[in-house]
């Protein structure tokens, strides 16, 4: 009886083997990459990308989709983890000329990268780079975005927004409040101790730069003026931090700040769910998570206004790396072509909460009667209107990380003098 | 012979070092080309208390780590320091943590205090302790994270003791208990002295290990919140890969790594007063 | 010190102290084979109500897990294998060949003690992205390929060798390189095992290196993807954790339980 043929020593591990005792041939190892039958003879295009969690499923079932629809193109998705990681992966991939073909990033760095050099231009997706909403694609996203090449197209896009535990609300005949003192006053009412324990805190926010960046638009100022100059909103950039010290330190009302980076979303979310938090702000992303998740109905509501109504743009834009080979660009272009039709669009919405990033999209949604039904999903869309671009600079992202986030956590915890630290941020900002 | 061994050292040890000097005189993000700045990096380290910072939360994390675990494990080492099979399992169970990797035992913590469901948050509500998010304090989570490192290599310095009290001569103890000495006694007046050398030993090694700490802290606290875990090693790494800056980041780890030498100086120091004994 | 026998309250206590170091791995294999809603609903209740593998199944389906197993094997047998290669002829030299600048070379051997990875993975990383290697084993294995413990070791074991052994080798006309592969390897067996096990141990628990030399799952290590399973942003999903980690855990905890008194000796030497 011949021998079948696995018990053979398949030939590829035994060069493996020897070559890795001589400390060279690992590399070689790469070769053994597992291919998926689906992606046979095809082009490959590799996506990074960073969502963890129920958005990271719904995208990975588009990636699938895609894969299945056409047979020219396979495209590989790799998870990154947060936005954070995935951004710091990839630009020292660049460095090493080993990045993707496609990934997706936050509008703070698209600058940077533009800059750098490191983007390719997208003018050969066409048409549809027309059908986005303006307020979210390259041109409503930064001021005087149209002027630069076209680097970039909306992926998942976002505003911040409010959520309110329906029941509590309804049981205290309470509606979304409308304004910064409704809202102050709101979560005071909405606290409850017990034996000088907080058992639940009216309001529950992230003490991050984005939903800062909404307080001070509220405020009415701007983080970066329209000529580029980082100001940081001056005075109402030190109001935006005064709600959230009067909220934190005086009132008790809202939680202090837990953890870093994405830690404290997580928490926020994981207080509203867990009925410690009766109102929270965070971004509409979680809007499906949430609603799915909560024992009391969501309610999702516009941010109150101050001096006027603001919010910012949060979430990611594609974007596709020079460094890749232009046959796998092409590839990767297909699928985001791909993911801007109406029908990814309207899953990718509906699946997460991002706003839906096309016109025949919205369109489409209006016409099925869907914002009817699901009013919560056009609450981000709704605060388009007030969306404030984000200015062109390529210094923003590390304002944002090193310089404004670190001092408003410690403002908020009543360590230094908020004037002084804002003083001080806003030199940093412009000397750097 | 040493011809390879010496080729290694030279391009992966020797050369970096020389690098790393190099890069921390320049700015540079790795996309755009790089700038000479002479000693701005470290003069950005020294501006606004940042390296005081750095340093500060390295020893909140360290000296608690080193402080618990020496004295935990010399406690072990007493326990367990007999025959039999009981003695035996234990030392193998807290020695276990030693080997298991700093990513298990910081996700398993993580869980552990996490502050909805986690079992060790659950019991200390339960015991009425609000503990909910030790983590999540700026006053609390150096220690916590340094409470978690105790946990991990206590078992390590247990070891170490066990070898030093292994090395103390039966005659010396006897001895002293038919001098009449007391059990207490014993322990301050003759086991302690000659283990003198076997814990500056332990803590200095400790000391070196706990320094470099990292894994730790990104898999737990991410260096907050308010940078109060952004411990050396965390600092570097965020510095070169989250914010890239090249220079700032070899400025920092040079810093670090003349601390480390001052710290091994330490360390000899206290090697050879272990080996004079 | 004389141990005394135990006594029954004393025995109590030791297994208590056992229990502080047990108890949160059991935790985590329960948790592992529980569901999410009944982690949330009772975080203190021990036992799953019914056994579920689902945490596993979803861990090896959200991420490539095998592949990750595989690339972290790979990783920490290549540098183990490699080091014994390289500590064999340079401790056979440090410790038996006479020429000048010996005391030079095994200082600076030793002196890679003070270069810890910390210190050197910034220009490494440059030089690594500079030859475009980043994110390749290479780039995992060859920093690693000499260990001063292991020199150290290996020149420890041979200094007890006698030196009319090796004569007698030459004599019978073994060259040098036969006597580094040949003749000194049955003689260090036990030293060389322990270097092995200890370095594939600390290799496979390592995080810092390919954190920063790694971009993509080509060759991500086990490590970076069990701490990638705590997605961020939807609610973490601990069982899947849990399960992730008792894949990291388990390999090591069994060469421990195996081999313990191998990695002691080791891990013991490494620091006198």
């Amino acid at each position: 009886m011949p021998l079948p043929s696995r018990h053979r020593a398949p030939p590829a591990r035994d060069v493996g083997r020897r070559e890795l005792l001589l400390g060279a041939g690992a590399a070689a190892l790469g070769g053994c990459e597992p291919v998926s039958p689906l992606s046979r003879g095809r082009q490959q295009a590799s996506l990074w990308f960073t969502y963890g969690g129920r958005n990271r499923e719904v995208l990975e079932h588009l990636v699938q989709r895609f894969n299945h629809a056409q047979s020219a193109v396979y495209v590989k998705s790799v998870f990154q983890g947060d936005y954070y990681e995935g951004l710091a992966k990839l630009r020292v991939a660049l460095a090493a000329n080993a990045g993707p073909a496609l990934s997706h990033v936050v509008g703070e760095i698209v600058p940077y990268l533009a800059e750098a050099g490191v983007l390719e231009r997208l003018d050969a997706i066409g048409a549809v780079a027309h059908h986005v909403l303006p307020e979210l694609g390259q041109r409503g996203s930064w001021v005087g975005g149209d002027t630069h090449p076209l680097v970039s197209l909306p992926f998942n896009r976002s505003t911040p927004i409010a959520y309110l535990n329906g029941a509590i609300f309804e049981q205290g005949g309470l509606s979304a409040p409308r304004s910064w003192d409704e809202l102050r006053d709101m979560a005071r009412l909405l606290t409850r101790r017990e034996r000088g324990r907080t058992t639940r805190y009216g309001f529950g926010c992230p003490v991050d730069w984005w939903f800062w960046a909404a307080l001070v638009g509220q405020a009415g100022g701007h983080v970066a003026e329209p000529n580029g100059d980082i100001t940081l909103g001056g005075e109402a950039g030190l109001r935006a931090v005064d709600f959230w010290q009067k909220l934190v330190l005086e009132d008790g009302s809202m939680k202090p700040p837990a953890g870093r980076d994405y830690n404290a979303w997580e928490q926020t979310n994981q207080d509203f769910l867990a009925g410690r938090a009766a109102m929270i702000w965070t971004s509409t992303a979680f809007l499906s998570y949430l609603e799915k998740n909560a024992r009391f109905p969501v309610v999702a509501a516009p941010l109150p206004m101050r001096e006027r109504h603001a919010v910012p743009t949060g979430g990611t834009h594609w974007v596709l790396l020079k460094s890749a080979p232009p046959a796998e660009k092409v590839a990767a272009l297909a699928f985001v072509r791909f993911m801007l039709e109406p029908a990814q669009v309207i899953d990718w919405a509906n699946g997460t909460g991002y706003i839906p990033v096309t016109q025949q999209a919205v369109l489409a949604l209006s016409e099925s009667g869907h914002f009817t039904r699901h009013p919560n999903q056009r609450v981000a869309l709704d605060q388009l209107k007030f969306a404030e671009p984000w200015p062109w600079s390529t210094r923003l992202f590390r304002v944002q990380r090193e310089i404004v986030q670190p001092r408003l956590e410690q403002a908020v915890l009543g360590r230094g003098r908020t004037r002084e630290l804002f003083a001080e941020a806003r030199r940093l900002a412009r000397a750097d | 012979m040493l011809a390879p061994t010496l080729v290694v050292l030279a391009t992966f040890y020797f050369y970096p070092l020389l690098v790393a000097v190099y890069y921390s005189l320049h700015a540079w993000d790795l996309l755009t080309p790089a700038r000479y700045v002479g000693l701005d990096n470290y003069r950005a380290l020294l501006a606004g208390g940042a390296l005081a910072d750095v340093l500060l939360a390295t020893l909140r994390v360290s000296l608690t780590a080193v402080l618990g675990s020496t004295l935990l494990g010399l406690l072990l080492a007493l326990a367990v320091n007999r025959p039999g099979r009981l003695a035996a399992f234990v030392r193998s169970s807290v020695f276990s943590a030693y080997v298991v990797s700093w990513v298990s035992v910081g996700l398993l913590w993580l869980w552990l205090l996490d502050a909805d469901a986690g079992a060790v948050s659950a019991l200390f509500r339960m015991l009425g302790f609000g503990t909910a998010g030790v983590l999540a304090r700026p006053e609390s989570a150096p220690y916590a994270l340094g409470l978690v490192v105790v946990w991990k290599v206590a078992g390590y310095a247990m070891v170490l003791f066990l070898g030093g009290l292994q090395s103390i001569p039966p005659s010396v103890v006897e001895a002293a208990t038919l001098d009449g000495a007391s059990r207490l006694d014993r322990f301050f007046h003759v086991t302690l002295p000659l283990l003198a050398p076997t814990l500056a030993f332990v803590t200095t090694t400790s000391l070196i290990l706990t320094f470099q700490a990292f894994d730790v802290v990104r898999v737990m606290t991410q260096g907050g919140p308010v940078r109060s875990t952004t411990v050396f090693v965390y600092s570097i790494y965020e510095q070169m890969f989250m914010d890239l800056r090249v220079g700032r980041a070899s400025a920092e780890a040079v810093v670090f790594f003349v601390i480390l030498l001052g710290l091994t100086g330490l360390e000899l120091w206290a090697f050879r007063r272990r080996g004079a004994v | 010190m004389k141990a005394r026998p135990l006594s029954v309250p004393g025995g109590i206590g030791l297994s208590l102290v056992a229990l502080v170091w047990l108890a949160p791995y059991a935790w985590m294999v329960l948790t592992s084979l529980k569901s999410l809603p009944e982690i949330v609903a009772a975080p203190l209740s021990p036992f799953p109500s019914t056994l579920r593998l689902d945490a596993y199944r979803a861990a090896f389906q959200s991420m490539p897990l095998a592949r990750y197993v595989w690339n972290t094997s790979v990783m920490a047998f290549g540098i183990a294998a490699l080091q014994l290669l390289l500590a064999l002829p340079a401790g056979y030299a440090l410790a038996k060949l006479r020429f000048k600048g010996r005391g030079v070379a095994f200082g600076l051997v030793l002196a890679t003690l003070l270069v810890p990875a910390q210190v050197r993975f910034v220009p490494t990383f440059g030089l690594f992205a500079e030859l475009r290697l980043t994110n390749t084993f290479t780039a995992l294995v060859l920093p690693f390929a000499v260990s001063a413990l292991g020199t150290f070791l290996v020149r420890q074991a041979l200094m007890s060798v006698p030196d009319a052994l090796l004569e007698a080798a030459r004599i019978d006309g073994a060259g040098e390189w036969t006597i580094v592969y040949r003749i000194l390897p049955p003689l260090l067996v036990p030293t060389l095992i322990s270097l092995f096990l200890f370095s594939f141990v600390f290799h496979w628990n390592d995080y810092f290196w390919p954190l920063v030399m790694t971009t993509d799952d080509r060759v991500r290590t086990l490590p970076l993807g069990v701490a990638l399973l705590r997605e961020q942003g939807t609610g973490v999903r601990w069982h899947i954790v849990m399960a992730g980690n008792v894949i990291l855990s388990a390999p090591v905890l069994a060469i421990f339980a195996l081999a313990q008194k191998r990695l002691l000796h080791a891990i013991t030497a490494s620091t006198s």
